[in-house]
């Protein structure tokens, strides 16, 4: 009985086994296939050989230069003025859609009334639409309100990359859903109102959406190329990092700028990595708080 | 758990305020460099006072206080590259006494014009850069003004005809031509002779040629070699592409040829240029934006020759390359016409086109300057009179591109064989001569 309980319980370890393996070698190879185009961009970051062809996968010489470059050849390509641009832009978009984002989903999760319903349906049919269509829309909006001209620009993108982000609801309000109403109500009673059981229960709840929110939110304008160029138009005091790496492919440039592009493409990941690491703890710690209720 | 939330808050936002003054630092910072920058462009302003000092200074002209937005590419704002565009404005604003004039400066490359301009004509520069190909889009989208009287009569007589011609449309001259806009070849003095960079047959014999066989401003050469035309002379838009026929069909069995020799590298993302650097290459064909990069490749052995001849269907044909033009255009929607005008005249005047040729090596259309010294300069008036043809300005010229590009990658990719060379260049003909648009 027991020897026979003793080969059931190996024979299901090494099936076990056997898919893990099987699970881990298609894993190991998907991880290979994702990972190969961003060392690709950070090998070429460091390529000594200047150019856009090269011959070989690993460079033949490495340099630092490339970065320096970027620093220092400023008077044709800005990078640390466009990369500070799209940094204060990025920070004041991401506060404020992340205002928004969660307000809305709030609302929509927890608030019944009349055109709550209507209201998603067409939120989710606008959501359907590319963004890239409104474009030149938008721009006329921002000429007419005097947002088109100068230091007005910066924030004319800031308003473009945040004010339709309150539309992009669904994700969050699918995670507030989740929050058991019966804390709510328990709140209701100790006497809160509706500010404080957001403020006091529901985000407290809710880190790992806000963790979320807050990255996609922050990388919008970095990884944005179409609205920066008909926004910014000439003003090159204003361009942000992704029509400045643009620039650095165009036939004048490319050869030059090559390397420095992909030194760019790594400095614009920094940022957006330093803030995934500053908040990923969140995502675990998320969920831990409602047990406690 | 309501103190940590708190916390964070507190912590982006006194983030975001030092960002917030970061922000306004770096703002600063680029003011003082322009400040420098204007520092730096007065000094060659300085040194060229001497010859200004004979140019005509217009006191009689009537009081004009405008700001006159001018748009080029960044370069031309460089403090690195000579700072041509604003050491220009501010001349022309020292000729003019009377006019009190404010310059604003955009970045817009030349070949951008066309998208830039056209997404707001009215907000757009009153003064810009632009590639003659952008005119057709630009004078639909009422974003140039037509020439006429004495502007009309600087560039007529200033400039050679195919470079009159590349800034006529409808008839009209749209803009102040200063540079050509072509291309040539650069080749390696070591490995090829001058007798052999007359015929591309001879340079394949001895070493390796590359050509952006995949690239529809290129390919076109070697149909043209041998009797293609493309709008007549360029102009004439009811005679449509010619690409079609024996002629043309002989031309792509040449290049079924070519794209199997093993000398011939074709030259896509860059593969020319790495080529010479690491001497895989001997030849190139590309336009003056190389030069500096061919040079530090090739140092002494860096020649420059116009367009070779090639052995098509058993004679020996002329390549002929497009020969277009940069040119500078005046909005029609500006305030103020007469001052535009002026400007965009005077940057593409003679003493503009030399001072832009110095700064920035940029060579100059003007006919009255003659760069003997210049290897570059001489292969590109030979590549203006004998081996190029006019790049059509006019809007059916849309359709040429996407087949001939596609004619282009399927014989590098070897698609295109000799059995079926005819019948590929007569679809190719075919879809060149069908308007997409209709």
């Amino acid at each position: 009985m027991s020897k026979a309980n003793d080969t059931s319980v190996t024979g299901a370890k090494i099936r076990k086994t056997i898919t893990n393996i099987i699970v881990h070698v298609i894993l190991a190879i998907l991880a290979f296939i994702w990972v190969l185009p961003i060392f690709w961009v950070v090998l070429t970051s460091f390529r000594g050989e200047k150019g856009s062809y090269v011959t070989t996968f690993f460079p033949q010489t490495y340099t630092i230069n490339n970065y320096v470059k970027l620093f220092k050849d400023t008077t044709i390509l800005n990078f640390p003025k466009m990369f500070m641009n799209t940094f204060v832009i990025a920070i004041f978009t991401c506060i404020i859609s992340t205002i928004f984002v969660l307000s809305v989903s709030y609302c929509m999760s927890r608030m019944r009334f009349k055109m709550r319903r209507p209201f998603m349906n067409i939120a989710m049919i606008l959501g359907l639409f590319p963004g890239f269509m409104s474009m030149v829309a938008v721009y006329y909006i921002l000429k007419a309100l005097n947002m088109s001209e100068g230091s007005m620009i910066p924030v004319a993108l800031v308003v473009v990359f945040s004010a339709g982000t309150g539309l992009g609801f669904y994700v969050a309000k699918g995670f507030f859903d989740t929050i058991p109403k019966s804390l709510d109500e328990a709140a209701i009673i100790d006497g809160a109102t509706r500010w404080k059981i957001f403020t006091n229960v529901t985000i407290p709840l809710s880190k790992p959406i806000i963790v979320y929110t807050i990255l996609t939110s922050f990388m919008s304008p970095w990884i944005d190329f179409l609205f920066a160029k008909v926004i910014c138009r000439a003003d090159a005091k204003y361009y942000t990092v992704s029509i400045g790496l643009w620039k650095m492919l165009e036939k004048e440039y490319i050869d030059n700028w090559y390397t420095s592009f992909a030194a760019g493409a790594v400095l614009v990941s920094i940022p957006i990595a330093i803030l995934f690491l500053m908040t990923q703890k969140f995502y675990v710690e998320g969920m831990s708080g409602a047990v406690k209720g | 758990m309501k103190k940590k939330v708190l916390a964070v808050l507190l912590a982006s936002a006194m983030v975001a305020s030092l960002v917030g003054c970061g922000g306004g630092q770096t703002q600063e910072a680029p003011a003082q460099t322009e400040a420098e920058t204007t520092d730096d462009a007065e000094a060659p302003a300085e040194t060229t006072d001497g010859a200004d000092a004979e140019a005509p200074v217009n006191e009689e002209e009537e009081a004009i206080t405008a700001t006159i937005t001018v748009w080029g590419p960044s370069e031309d704002q460089s403090a690195d590259a000579g700072n041509w565009l604003p050491t220009m404005c501010e001349q022309f604003a020292a000729q003019h006494p009377n006019w009190d004039l404010t310059f604003e400066y955009g970045v817009c490359a030349e070949g951008d014009a066309k998208a830039t301009v056209t997404q707001d004509v009215e907000g757009a520069a009153d003064v810009y850069m632009l590639a003659n190909d952008n005119i057709p889009e630009l004078v639909a989208a009422n974003g140039l003004a037509e020439l006429g009287g004495s502007y009309l009569e600087a560039v007529t007589s200033t400039n050679a005809d195919s470079i009159i011609a590349s800034v006529t449309y409808n008839d009209s001259v749209w803009a102040f031509p200063f540079t050509s806009n072509t291309w040539f070849m650069y080749y390696d003095k070591s490995v090829f002779t001058e007798d052999d960079v007359k015929s591309l047959d001879a340079m394949l014999e001895k070493g390796k040629v590359s050509f952006p066989l995949s690239n529809s401003w290129y390919i076109q050469a070697f149909y043209v070699a041998n009797g293609a035309t493309i709008f007549g002379d360029g102009t004439d838009e009811a005679a449509g592409i010619n690409f079609g026929g024996d002629n043309a069909a002989a031309a792509t069995d040449y290049l079924v040829d070519l794209v199997a020799n093993a000398n011939f590298i074709n030259d896509q993302d860059g593969a020319g240029i790495a080529g010479l650097r690491d001497g895989s290459v001997n030849a190139i064909f590309s336009g003056t934006w190389d030069a500096a990069s061919v040079q530090e490749a090739l140092g002494d052995n860096m020649g420059v020759a116009a367009l070779p001849t090639a052995n098509i269907g058993g004679s020996a044909g002329q390549l002929k390359s497009f020969m277009g033009s940069k040119a500078i255009g005046v909005n029609p929607n500006c305030e103020n016409m007469e001052v535009a005008m002026a400007l965009a005249a005077y940057l593409a005047s003679e003493e503009a086109q030399m001072a832009h040729y110095e700064l920035r090596n940029v060579l100059p259309s003007n006919t009255n300057i003659v760069l003997a010294d210049d290897a570059i300069a001489t292969a590109v008036t030979k590549t203006m009179t004998d081996t190029s043809i006019m790049q059509p300005v006019v809007s059916s010229m849309g359709n040429y591109w996407s087949p001939a590009e596609n004619m282009g990658k399927a014989l590098v990719a070897g698609e295109i064989t000799h059995d079926n060379a005819a019948e590929k260049t007569e679809e190719m003909n075919t879809a060149m001569n069908t308007d997409v648009a209709q």
